[in-house]
């Protein structure tokens, strides 16, 4: 399967190029036909699990173990019993809270890091850059262990702050990243002839600045949210009740009908509630998403 | 805003030769600027390390809760030696090159459509998208269930009378696309980074000069887009080898799927084995280390400070 | 700052509610039918305001229950007060101090009533250390009219029922026998019932390693299981649900699981419903009865709950006569009080329940040992998937395995 579809991508584009040499009329149809054919392969490759989750997220539990991609028999009853008890409710405020703050706290941070990274000189630039990178790349799972250990014994097991640190912590290379790429692009001269022409510099960087880094600090936002909201590993080993759980971890401990059984319905509606926000996100933003992490490279 | 309030002191911009006082000053306040971001950094990170190299010294169980003691390097060789460690890393690997070698294929690919295609730019860098945004949870149990016996549709696809599930083999190449599936945008996305910077007019020139797609593509492209490459490899690598939540969601690792993560992951905060895992976590924290070292080092990945690059 | 958020944080699950009795909270799996909530309000009534009984569901799979609850234990969280213990977590629970032990009185009171199997899940080092609410153990369901079709009359040996499911996939029927054989805590179980049967053990009660011969013997009839035309496609997946719905979709001739599938066969399909049969669990080794691995939970009360001495009294109240036939009844679960089983109307909605009882009396249990996480990890890992067995050196592996376990050395 993958290797078809590489090779469907490959020889689309290829075809496009390759229509350069034989006319000029001909030439705009078959890059045009090329380049539509590759949407396609995108589109359906990129959609068919989203679509397939939603499918069965209507099936009828009857029906939910049938194996078809369409259900036989639709309902919206999976949707209504998620919200009946507590836990999803639950998962999704803490979601939404602990992502909310751990974001606004990284980009605040980082916006601080990322100003004297792209415009000011010091010594230990090096070192802060290594650091940045050596984050980056630190393999979370290693610390769930001591992280579990430390929180057990000052109370923070189970608790927003308990997430909050880490996830925030690990955004910051990124959004150092982000950041400080934008910042390099902003036309800081700007703030200078606002003063000459009589503003204070508080007023200068207000009606000046800030509008211009508003782009970025909105895509640094984005992507530290996504990324914040995405976590799995320490949700789930740093939490265990509805205090604390988000929805990642709580779609895996969901609780079926009987003792025994898989809630494959329920699980596909949750699923479903918690990816469209950032779905959405992401089909509006993706200008910004993607300038943002090909370091401006890409403006869209 | 706060963001903005963090950064109004009213530092002077350096306009000429910096004087001793102003260049003081300046390195003030990127250290008041900076610190927060380093202090933070910093301390999540290297005082748990630190907590583990202490506790993969000991042996010490939640469970056994009176019979802590200091081992030396005793869990180191009961981890060396057992054969699931061995396993484990041989799974790791397998899942690590396979995936990361088919998604830098594919995702240069998915680079050059959403750099040069002349329909729905727009739509398609946001459809392709989609995957990078989805819940890790969420991709995982959408294939997991199309790919099951009784409630999917791929097995019916592909004609298969068997589970595959039940097998190693099949879990694995379930396992593999699923993130490849999940991971290819991103690594479109590195790329795309570097493509971008590939100055139209050499293209231009050697297709002139009469040069073939391939050629223009294998002679100049990717040359010129080493260094996007060599960052992409490294960071998609590091990722791969740090696999977790698919497989958690997919098995828990039955089936000889199981990762270095996993078994990090089940030794800790399953068994609550503190010691043996924490000797697990530096374990890993040192492969890390390893692949990054090979990558900068070794393949010259252009990760020097005055490129911040991050994730 | 972060302490006051912290602070406020934990305290959502603190326990005084506005009319001055005390919240107790109960952590248990989520009983479909409602049984155990029911129980719980009724208690909390008849406690004259004494005590409420909240009741908090936790994950459905056991494996998950246990990393929740073991994990805040751990983490010293004072929001438990009872907990529903699957029954083999007794010595790991007692050892790690996070349970306290049931007072003298009501333990007498245990010992006298109950079953002979759940008394013994109870118990660790001699002391009863919580108090059993429903137990469980698996019976052999069967198609009749598979049987009738070769005339063979109910298996009682694995051997049999191995050959009669080889025997109905010559003719082209439906043959499978639905075991559950995924790598989880159902392996084990039938794993520790096949060796029990066969005489032998995995660890004795001073955690002295005695697994041998008859381990092999079990070894070798569930890899027999595994690579014969008896083995169900899914098997190295197959869990109690997916053994049920396999049943029910009329594809097995077999199944060894626990009473649900009853209820759920009318449910699923009356058809099977009408044909299926139930046995003992069939012989391992010919002559010998079977011991089989029991289920079931108990209550024990938290080591750091603030209300202990009610916790007490309000599992004393939901482990009474009545509420116990309520479980069984509406519930399915099998009762641990020896009185329920001759109460007349229990025949009629429960009739395997002799079956039952005397299988909870003569009863195989799994290792009591604190390191249990470990052994059972251990052995599913051996055994998984189970073509792969190799019966010769899958006993000295797990021998190996098991030791180091002991002592917090093994990497699993």
């Amino acid at each position: 399967m993958s290797v078809g579809e590489a090779t469907g991508r490959r020889a689309a584009a290829a075809r496009a190029r390759a229509g350069q040499r034989t006319g000029f009329v001909s030439e705009s149809v078959k890059r045009t036909t090329g380049w539509s054919a590759a949407l396609v392969v995108v589109l359906v490759l990129s959609l068919v699990p989203v679509l397939w989750i939603v499918m069965l997220s209507l099936k009828t539990p009857a029906t939910a173990t049938d194996g078809s991609f369409i259900p036989h028999q639709w309902t919206l009853s999976n949707y209504s019993d998620i919200f009946k008890t507590g836990i999803f409710t639950s998962a999704l405020r803490n979601s939404i809270g602990i992502a909310l703050i751990s974001t606004a706290l990284a980009v605040i941070i980082a916006s601080a890091a990322a100003y004297a990274i792209a415009r000011l000189d010091f010594p230990g630039k090096r070192v802060i850059l290594a650091v940045v990178l050596g984050v980056a790349m630190f393999p979370q799972i290693s610390l769930v262990g001591p992280l579990y250990n430390l929180w057990r014994q000052i109370g923070l097991y189970d608790t927003w702050p308990g997430l909050i640190i880490p996830y925030m912590t690990f955004a910051l290379p990124l959004s150092i990243f982000v950041l400080s790429s934008f910042f390099r692009e902003i036309p800081w001269e700007l703030e200078q002839a606002a003063e000459v022409d009589g503003a204070t510099p508080f007023q200068a960087f207000r009606k000046v600045i800030v509008p211009l880094a508003m782009p970025g600090l909105v895509t640094t936002f984005i992507i530290v949210f996504i990324i914040c909201w995405n976590d799995f590993v320490f949700a789930i080993s740093l939490t265990s009740t509805t205090r604390a759980e988000t929805v990642p971890a709580a779609i895996s401990t969901f609780p079926g009908v009987s003792q025994f059984t898989v809630p494959y319905g329920d699980i596909a509606a949750a699923a479903v509630v918690v990816t469209v926000p950032v779905m959405l996100l992401v089909l509006l933003f993706q200008r910004r998403i993607v300038a943002g992490l090909t370091a401006g490279a890409v403006k869209g | 805003m706060s963001a903005v309030a963090a950064e109004t002191p009213a530092a002077p911009k350096p306009r000429r030769p910096q004087l001793t006082g102003r260049a003081r000053s300046e390195r003030r306040l990127a250290a008041m600027l900076v610190g927060p971001a380093a202090i933070v950094m910093i301390a999540v990170t290297a005082y748990p390390i630190i907590d583990a190299i202490v506790l993969s010294l000991q042996r010490s169980d939640l469970r056994f809760p009176n019979q802590s003691k200091f081992i030396g390097l005793s869990n180191y060789g009961h981890v060396l030696s057992a054969p699931v460690w061995w396993q484990d890393v041989l799974h790791t690997a397998i899942i690590t090159v396979v995936s990361v070698s088919i998604q830098f294929v594919l995702g240069m690919a998915l680079a050059l459509v959403m750099h040069r295609t002349l329909v729905a730019r727009g739509l398609v860098r946001a459809v392709a998208l989609i995957p990078y945004g989805i819940v890790a949870v969420v991709a995982a149990y959408s294939w997991e269930l199309a790919w099951s016996l009784n409630s999917g549709w791929i097995p019916k696809l592909l004609g298969l009378t068997g589970d595959p599930l039940s097998h190693t083999f099949g879990t694995y190449i379930a396992i593999i696309i699923t993130e490849i599936w999940k991971n290819t945008p991103f690594m479109a996305l590195l790329l795309l980074a570097g493509l971008a910077l590939v100055p139209d007019e050499l293209l231009e020139a050697a297709k002139v000069d009469g040069a073939s797609a391939w050629q223009r593509f294998m002679r100049i492209t990717v040359p010129l887009m080493k260094p996007a490459i060599l960052v992409a490899l490294l960071f998609r690598t590091l990722d791969a080898f740090r696999i977790f939540d698919t497989i958690y969601i997919f098995n828990q690792g039955a089936q000889g799927t199981e990762s270095i993560s996993m078994l990090n992951y089940s030794t800790l905060l399953d068994r609550l084995n503190l010691g043996l895992g924490s000797a697990v976590s530096v374990l890993l924290f040192l492969f890390v280390a390893l692949i990054a070292f090979v990558f900068i080092k070794g393949f010259g990945a252009g990760v020097a400070p005055g490129g911040a690059t991050g994730r | 700052m972060l302490a006051a958020v912290a602070a406020a944080a934990l305290c959502t699950g603190c326990g005084s509610s506005s009319n001055g009795s005390i919240t107790l909270n109960w952590y248990v799996f989520p009983e479909p039918s409602g049984s155990f909530a029911a129980a719980a309000s009724a208690c909390s009534k008849a406690s004259g305001g004494r005590y409420n009984i909240a009741i908090n569901f936790l994950s459905t799979s056991s494996d998950q229950q246990r990393v929740s609850l073991v994990r805040r234990l751990a983490a010293n969280d004072s929001s438990i007060d009872i907990l529903a213990m699957d029954v083999d977590w007794t010595a790991e629970f007692a050892d790690a101090k996070w349970i306290r032990p049931v007072p003298a009185g009501l333990a007498a009171q245990i010992k006298t009533v109950d079953l002979a199997g759940p008394v013994q899940t109870a118990t660790y080092q001699n002391r009863i250390w919580a108090v059993p609410i429903n137990s469980n153990t698996e019976l052999l369901w069967y198609r009749k009219d598979l049987l009738a079709d070769i005339h063979q009359p109910v298996p009682t040996t694995w051997t049999q029922m191995i050959n009669d499911a080889i025997q109905l996939a010559k003719l082209g029927k439906p043959h499978y026998i639905e075991e559950q054989g995924a790598q989880y805590e159902g392996l084990t179980v039938w794993f520790n019932s096949m060796v029990d049967s066969a005489g032998g053990q995995i660890i004795t009660a001073n955690n002295k390693v005695v697994i041998g011969k008859p381990a092999e013997t079990a070894a070798s009839i569930m890899h027999r299981l595994a690579t014969s035309p008896a083995a169900d496609p899914s098997l190295n997946v197959a869990t109690e649900g997916s053994s049920d719905v396999a049943f029910d979709a009329g594809t097995a001739a077999f199944e060894i699981n626990y009473p649900f599938v009853w209820q759920s066969a009318q449910t699923a399909n009356p058809t099977v419903a009408k044909q299926m049969g139930y046995a003992p669990f069939p012989e391992v080794v010919g002559g010998i009865p079977p011991h089989v691995s029991i289920g079931g939970y108990n209550l024990a009360v938290s080591a750091h709950s603030r209300h202990s001495q009610l916790a007490f009294d309000a599992i004393s109240c939901l482990t009474q006569e009545q509420p116990e036939i309520t479980y069984a009844v509406k519930g399915g679960l099998a009762p641990v009080r020896r009185s329920v089983y001759s109460i007349a109307s229990f025949d009629k909605l429960y009739p395997f329940h002799s079956m039952i009882q005397s299988q909870l009396q003569t009863y195989g249990i799994r290792p009591q040992t604190p390191a249990y996480a470990d052994v059972t990890l251990a052995i599913q890992k051996a055994l998984s998937p189970t073509s792969n067995i190799n019966p010769k050196t899958v006993v000295n592996t797990l021998r190996n395995e098991i030791k180091l376990s002991l002592s917090s050395e093994a990497l699993l």
